[in-house]
């Protein structure tokens, strides 16, 4: 018998070693041989146990608070702790015509789905017009919102990203730059609104590193003012802006009943 | 790994990749294939060409290649403090372990292969290094082999370069042999490090790929036998941590 042969044969007598099946605990089986493939809800999803979420939540929770600049992180928040919220707001836009129709027909507001020379014709003071030049003056893209990952239910996980679509909108509506201040009136309005845990979380927290003066500020002007006109209107998830591109913001604002930010905040904070 | 000044270390940051279970591909041990081991041996190897793992999911090997590159250039940034909070710093007493027992002195010529950070490089690949023959003292590899495509090209490699007397070390994640520690190994891995990587480093994926990577490595007497294929001698293995890693170790004669 020859040396190869000999190899051979021994590799075939060896005992066999690492079945896929293995001896994995029993509970954590489903779970890995979901996280490929198979037990996907949508192309992005990490299925997460309780523990996992938890976990999450808590690490991204102080992590968002030691490096501001981790957005990501407040994205996870928002996800692992905002299931029971976000069902809320699913069946309050379920009842809403124009919210209906949004679940229905799934609008993304991106890049690829803007049409920017479309946009940009518009008239001055027209939403879209507005937002662009929002984007513009802020430098940011509609596309650097990370997907959903930890939401384990397909519409819930859309109702999430549209939440933060909206956001941008919002900035525009509110009148708010992309500043930290800016962002901290934004969460307050957010938080009164939806009454996500990582909104009211962001609008509690997010002031911790301002300083004392711009502080006084945000409490005795800002504040108030966002949380007004939080209560007042109706929920903004139920605005299908795709189909009011054209419709004046002054209109828009006047419809949800948003009123004219106390003073101008860019270069504040 | 920190070494003694007075070895020349040469680091081998390697980029070779590898199908771990070549033990198992073979369909003898399935009842479904048919013939006789020469031909399902022909029909492994027709599989092999195309397809592998990466952690729990299937990919072809051309694939592999790349994917465990892109996981690698991820976790790059943050390695050494990922390294830290996952095994709350006790590779470094691994890593010191191995040091101890290569017992390196003045004038070894030491290669490392896979080598993460540290020392001045040179760039190759783990199943195709770029030196002669009979060229080293002492090959090791800490925690890169598992990532190989094929494992066995990267021990013909190591037992080539390899000085005649030269020795073979490898540091790499093993099979836990207690199985309340198994339990508990397990569920810290999967439930804690994903987490660990997502919030530290941003980066889930690439930590879930490392646990599941481990569980596909093969066991600390599979990994012995692999060795000694690869014409190693006197191939012995020492478990620390309850099996969590484990050190290999073979002499070229």
């Amino acid at each position: 018998m020859s040396a190869a042969m000999a190899t051979l044969l021994r590799r075939a007598l060896r005992p066999l070693g690492r079945l896929p099946g293995g001896p994995w605990p029993a509970a954590d089986v489903p779970l890995r041989a979901r996280s490929h493939g198979a037990g996907l809800l949508y192309p992005d999803h990490i299925p997460t146990s309780p523990l996992q979420k938890a976990l999450l939540a808590a690490g991204s929770a102080g992590m968002a608070l030691y490096d501001p600049y981790r957005h990501d992180m407040v994205a996870v928040l928002g996800e692992t702790t905002g299931h029971r919220t976000l069902k809320v707001l699913r069946d309050q836009m379920r009842k809403d015509p124009e919210g209906a129709r949004i679940l229905q027909e799934r609008p993304r507001i991106s890049l690829s789905t803007l049409n920017l020379g479309k946009l940009q014709s518009l008239p001055e003071g027209s939403l879209g017009r507005e937002y662009l030049r929002f984007l513009d003056e802020n430098r940011v893209s509609p596309d650097t919102r990370a997907p959903t990952r930890f939401v384990d239910d397909e519409e819930l996980a859309y109702v999430i990203q549209r939440y933060r679509e909206v956001h941008d909108m919002l900035h525009t509506l509110l009148g708010m730059p992309t500043n930290i201040l800016g962002e901290i009136v934004v969460k307050w309005f957010e938080a009164v609104q939806t009454g996500l845990p990582m909104c009211i979380l962001g609008a509690l927290f997010g002031p911790i590193r301002l300083s004392a003066r711009t502080l006084q500020v945000l409490v005795s002007e800002l504040i108030p003012w966002a949380v007004q006109n939080g209560r007042r209107a109706p929920s903004v998830l139920n605005v299908y802006y795709e189909r009011r591109w054209d419709q004046p913001l002054g209109a828009l604002r006047e419809e949800l009943g948003i009123t004219a930010p106390p003073m101008h905040i860019q270069g504040m904070a | 790994m920190a070494a003694p000044r007075s070895c020349v270390l040469w680091r081998c940051c390697g980029r070779g990749w590898s199908r771990a279970m070549r033990g198992c591909q073979l369909p003898g041990l399935r009842s479904s294939w048919p013939g006789g081991p020469l031909g399902m041996r022909l029909l492994s190897q027709e599989k092999a060409t195309t397809e592998t793992h990466f952690g729990f999911e299937t990919v072809s090997e051309k694939e592999k290649g790349g994917k465990v590159y892109q996981v690698f250039e991820s976790v790059a940034k943050k390695y050494d403090v990922m390294n830290d909070m996952m095994s709350l710093g006790i590779h470094r007493v691994w890593k010191d372990l191995l040091l101890w027992k290569m017992r390196p002195v003045p004038g070894t010529q030491l290669l490392d292969v896979a080598g993460g950070t540290g020392l001045t490089w040179v760039l190759g690949d783990a199943e195709e290094l770029p030196f002669d023959d009979d060229k080293f003292d002492i090959y090791t590899i800490a925690f890169g082999i598992r990532n190989v495509t094929h494992i066995d090209q990267a021990l013909q490699e190591a037992h080539r370069v390899l000085k005649p007397g030269g020795r073979f070390l490898c540091l790499e994640f093993s099979q836990v042999n207690n199985p309340l520690i198994s339990r508990l190994y397990d569920l810290y891995s999967f439930q804690v490090i994903p987490v660990l990587g997502e919030v530290i480093a941003g980066d889930w994926k690439s930590y879930q790929y490392l646990i599941e990577s481990i569980r596909r490595f093969p066991s600390q007497v599979e990994f012995k036998e692999m060795i000694e294929d690869a014409g190693f001698h006197k191939v012995t293995y020492e478990s620390l941590t309850s099996g969590i890693v484990a050190i290999h170790s073979g002499f070229k004669l």
